[in-house]
């Protein structure tokens, strides 16, 4: 099969219950083929994958996010498939996934915090802070995505040390916030990086677009995908299997 | 060092750049222009002209609008030809620019969009570096990295000037150093001429080497 869908897990904070859920999620709103994988640091079900370990070496309390981009690079980890869509674990799928695999791939795809205020963002860039994407879905064919995988891959040391998230890496390298809002700024260049269009996915903490549709913890049935991610702060598990439910 | 010049040219240069930054930039213009910065500047600028030294294509990383430090330079130190700013933060060109217009009409700076960290600095118009200032290494890796890179244009002898503090409360000072013998180590430096601390305006403790 062409089409694969994969999800990333290490450590103790999710259980496998947040990846079967996840699977069923993808199951009932994938209307096209698929394979779906797992990449855990302790694989005990058909769908796992080892995750690599080349990169512990660099642990300095900011990697354990970077773990995700190992499937960045296909061969490292083995996984089947041209066309890859990754999903965090802790998302609501609300329509068919199909959409995500027919659209135009003349770049990969990232989400871009359309809730988020530009004028934030770029104040705080230089800091490091307010990024405005966020890896919760990312869309990539094969191959799409090496050249970051090479970048984290030769730059170790630094990237693991300067960026503490991966969104503020790719922030930083691989999208430009400039490419649709200024011209008279340095390297005015397409971004490396595609992103959703607005409305494909919202934030369940921080709202759908800015200034006009922010309500928080509002279900919008017209988004394709809900986010639960809040940069790590009084994210409420239950609350995400409350919905699941729903 | 006490003062910078405040000559009519650069009257005009700075009007226009305040005028050019609109919303959030003109609250990091202010940041950029506060007494430390200068103070942290003059400084510089002082013990550079202590040296017998003779600078004369300066490489500026992460220099931000580089208000001070470039008139300070030219100013100062009369082998000075060309400065290169070099900034990771694609808003700050234009107003850097604004700020130091009378320069860059002379052919003798530019402001170039990089990440210093990542080598592959240099343009046609870049010259072999003999000089190199970095007044921000709290924000960034340790600066023995960027002495290995590829394609820095930076000459294997460069003088480097560098600039950190002990303020660890602001997240993005990544990179905070105790002393000045701590900063040269993180730099490499076998040769130091000049190590230092000046108490700031703001509280903040800052530190300086120059050294090769």
């Amino acid at each position: 099969m062409k089409n694969t869908i994969l999800c990333v897990k290490w450590g103790d904070k999710y259980g496998n219950e947040y990846v079967e859920k996840l699977k069923d999620q993808v199951e009932k709103n994938c209307s096209v083929p698929f394979n779906f994988y797992c990449l855990t640091d302790n694989p005990t079900q058909s769908y796992d994958v080892q995750l690599p370990t080349t990169w512990d070496a660099y642990e300095n309390g900011n990697f354990w996010a970077y773990r995700k981009m190992y499937m960045f690079n296909e061969k490292t980890i083995d996984i089947k498939g041209d066309r890859f869509l990754y999903l965090d674990l802790d998302v609501i799928i609300q329509q068919d996934l199909k959409y995500f695999f027919d659209i135009d791939m003349e770049r990969p795809y990232i989400v871009k915090g359309w809730w988020n205020d530009i004028e934030v963002c770029k104040k705080n860039f230089a800091k490091f802070q307010s990024p405005m994407i966020n890896s919760s879905v990312i869309r990539w064919n094969r191959a799409q995505l090496q050249k970051v995988y090479k970048h984290i891959n030769d730059n170790l040391d630094v990237i693991f040390f300067t960026y503490p998230t991966i969104d503020n890496y790719l922030n930083h390298f691989w999208y430009n916030m400039h490419e649709e809002a200024r011209s008279d700024v340095d390297r005015p260049d397409k971004s490396f990086l595609n992103v959703f269009p607005k409305g494909d996915i919202y934030s369940w903490y921080k709202g759908n677009v800015f200034p006009d549709d922010m309500e928080p913890k509002k279900r919008r049935e017209d988004c394709k995908i809900c986010l639960f991610n809040n940069s790590g702060e009084d994210n409420d598990t239950e609350e995400l299997k409350l919905l699941w439910n729903t | 060092m006490e003062y910078l010049k405040y000559t009519p040219e650069m009257a005009r240069d700075w009007k226009n750049a305040i005028n050019a930054s609109e919303g959030y930039l003109r609250k990091r213009v202010a940041d950029s222009m506060n007494e430390s910065q200068l103070v942290s500047k003059l400084w510089l600028v002082e013990e550079l002209s202590n040296l017998n030294v003779k600078p004369v294509n300066i490489s500026l990383l992460a220099g931000w609008f580089a208000q001070y430090i470039v008139p300070l330079l030219y100013d100062n130190i009369e082998s000075v030809e060309w400065i290169e700013n070099f900034e990771m933060d694609r808003d700050i060109k234009r107003v850097a620019y604004k700020f130091n217009t009378r320069y860059k009409k002379e052919d003798k700076y530019k402001v170039s969009i990089r990440n210093v960290m990542f080598g592959n600095l240099i343009s046609l118009s870049s010259p072999t570096f003999d000089t190199v200032i970095n007044c921000s290494c709290e924000h960034m890796y340790p600066m023995s990295k960027f002495k290995k890179l590829k394609n820095t244009g930076v000459d294997d002898n460069a003088l480097y000037i560098l600039q950190s503090s002990n303020d660890t409360q602001y997240d993005d000072h990544i990179n905070c150093v105790n002393d000045a013998d701590e900063l040269a180590d993180q730099a490499n430096l076998i040769d130091v001429l000049y190590a230092g601390e000046k108490l700031l305006p703001n509280g903040m403790t800052r530190f300086m080497v120059i050294g090769r």
